[in-house]
């Protein structure tokens, strides 16, 4: 078992670096061979306050601003039936459109049929049956879960250098294990109004500018990037469930419980997505990517 | 010479400084707060039939929300690139899908005592938006894109925990259109419209039995 993490280890390192050089490739705006995307990244360097997201100039290859081409307004069949606003062109703009970088997208989109197929005919289920226990109960479990995730999300803080947020969350480890009766109830937020900082390893790597690499869905684990995988196997040693003396069953069976709960406690928006979606596992790809960009702003 | 401009600065100060308020339009927050407390209101009200709150919604939603600007950023590049018959067929079938989606989602939806908080607003010219977190048994920080038009501002794109709504469509529609073309988007639009609408037909049975 332990091999094989530490070959999955190397083996993510190995994409993370052909990720990273992707990046460093797009930090050196001249490189002959770098692709069109970093007209569009220079042309912001210079110019950033124009910008209302320029704070996204920093952000690794992946995200390709729209705003560079075309400023001219539209002079279509929408412009001149309405006001003047309606000039405008709304095609580009603010918006920036999130290039996934998919190498592997038949394994993936096999892993997203796999997973779908567990989820509806088993942890979905179970989740339904589960949904008896009251949800203050349910709350509870997740509660305590959280309590033990502390660690990955103290040292993450601490890793990126947010000293309030570490703070925070060695404030709501000690409240909520004393007051909060070994991390059921959550009065660190109730009241002392201290809210949970979410971090990761993945967010941490990002942070000092590791790009996500490429996107891969893991069977049961769901979607991720090489990135994140690299993050999820460092959290995993952070784990106080790893130091306790429990067998691998048992671990799993915690982890289940842990991923049971909060599926029970969601309000079925896997069921929208697989409805309302013209491609779902597009819809996810692009949903995660963004998610996580969004948590690694933060 | 400084005097005097320092004069037209007064001047101009004084003007613009008085001229505001008389045609200031609301800000976005608050034209924004009206429309959702609108909503909430009729979503809360247990008096009305399922489809009176829907007729209800569905003319609140209207009234600030910009189908056509939305469609235009759906598609971005590819809009430039569409025939203006496939600009109309797209905008009509996009929006009923957005309709039809949010209608299902109110139809499974069962009102526990949401609520929305405005946490922050940013306008820059004719562009804005406005933060919000709506407080459920978890915090969801949505914010809401707006664009003026005339005295409304509107609503073009919704973010909910970082995912942009649009972003999202446009990625998968985007790569639908380099692999099967414009009109194959649209063939696949409409399925999809006409699959939602069965299953709203149908919806307290199919979708009650795979959901509660």
């Amino acid at each position: 078992m332990r091999r094989f993490m530490v070959f999955m280890l190397l083996v993510m390192l190995a994409g993370l670096l052909s990720g990273g050089q992707a990046f460093a490739a797009d930090e050196q705006v001249v490189l002959p061979d770098a692709p069109a995307v970093d007209v569009n990244n220079a042309g912001q360097v210079e110019l950033p306050a124009v910008e209302l997201n320029s704070s996204e100039q920093n952000e690794p290859s992946t995200v390709v601003e729209e705003s560079g081409e075309e400023v001219e307004p539209l002079t279509g069949a929408i412009a001149g039936e309405d006001d003047f606003t309606d000039e405008e062109d709304f095609t580009n703009g603010d918006i920036e459109t999130l290039e996934v970088f998919d190498p592997i997208e038949p394994f993936n989109r096999g892993m997203f049929w796999f997973n779908d197929k567990l989820y509806f005919y088993l942890f979905k289920p179970i989740a339904r049956g589960y949904r008896v226990v009251p949800e203050p109960a349910r709350e509870s479990v997740s509660n305590f879960f959280s309590n033990l995730g502390t660690p990955v999300r103290f040292a993450n803080a601490l890793l990126q250098l947010k000293m309030e947020d570490a703070g925070t969350e060695l404030g709501r480890l000690v409240i909520n294990s004393t007051l909060g009766i070994g991390g059921l109830f959550d009065p660190a937020k109730a009241w002392f109004d201290l809210e949970k900082k979410e971090e990761d390893f993945g967010q941490t790597l990002g942070n000092y500018g590791v790009g996500s690499g490429f996107y891969i869905v893991w069977p049961l684990l769901g979607p991720s990037n090489s990135r994140d995988t690299v993050g999820m196997v460092g959290d995993f040693f952070l784990d106080p469930l790893h130091y306790v003396e429990i067998k691998p069953v048992e671990r799993i069976g915690l982890t289940t419980l842990d991923k049971e709960t909060d599926l029970s406690l969601d309000k079925d928006t896997y069921e929208s997505i697989q409805q309302e979606a013209l491609d779902p596992y597009l819809f996810v790809r692009n949903a995660y990517e963004q998610y996580r960009d969004g948590k690694i702003k933060k | 010479m400084k005097v005097r401009n320092y004069l037209l600065f007064i001047l101009m100060v004084a003007v613009f400084g008085w001229a505001k308020p008389v045609m200031a339009v609301p800000g976005p927050t608050d034209q924004l707060r009206v429309t959702l407390d609108k909503i909430v209101e009729v979503l809360r009200n247990k008096d009305l039939s399922q489809d009176a709150i829907l007729d209800k919604v569905e003319v609140l939603v209207r009234s600030k929300f910009d189908f056509d600007a939305m469609s235009q950023r759906t598609l971005g590049i590819n809009w430039k690139n569409a025939t203006p018959k496939q600009r109309t067929r797209f905008i009509e079938l996009f929006s009923q899908l957005l309709e039809d989606t949010y209608r299902l989602r109110i139809r499974n939806y069962t009102y526990q005592d949401e609520r929305v908080e405005y946490i922050g607003e940013e306008v820059r010219g004719t562009r804005g938006q406005v933060d919000t977190l709506v407080i459920a048994n978890k915090e969801i920080p949505v914010s809401y894109r707006v664009r003026l038009k005339g005295n409304e501002w509107l609503v073009y794109d919704v973010i909910v925990e970082e995912v942009s709504l649009i972003s999202n469509y446009r990625s998968t529609y985007n790569e639908i259109i380099r692999q099967e073309g414009f009109d194959g988007l649209l063939k696949r639009l409409e399925e999809k419209v006409k699959e939602l609408e069965s299953a709203q037909n149908t919806s307290t049975v199919s979708v009650e039995g795979r959901r509660v």
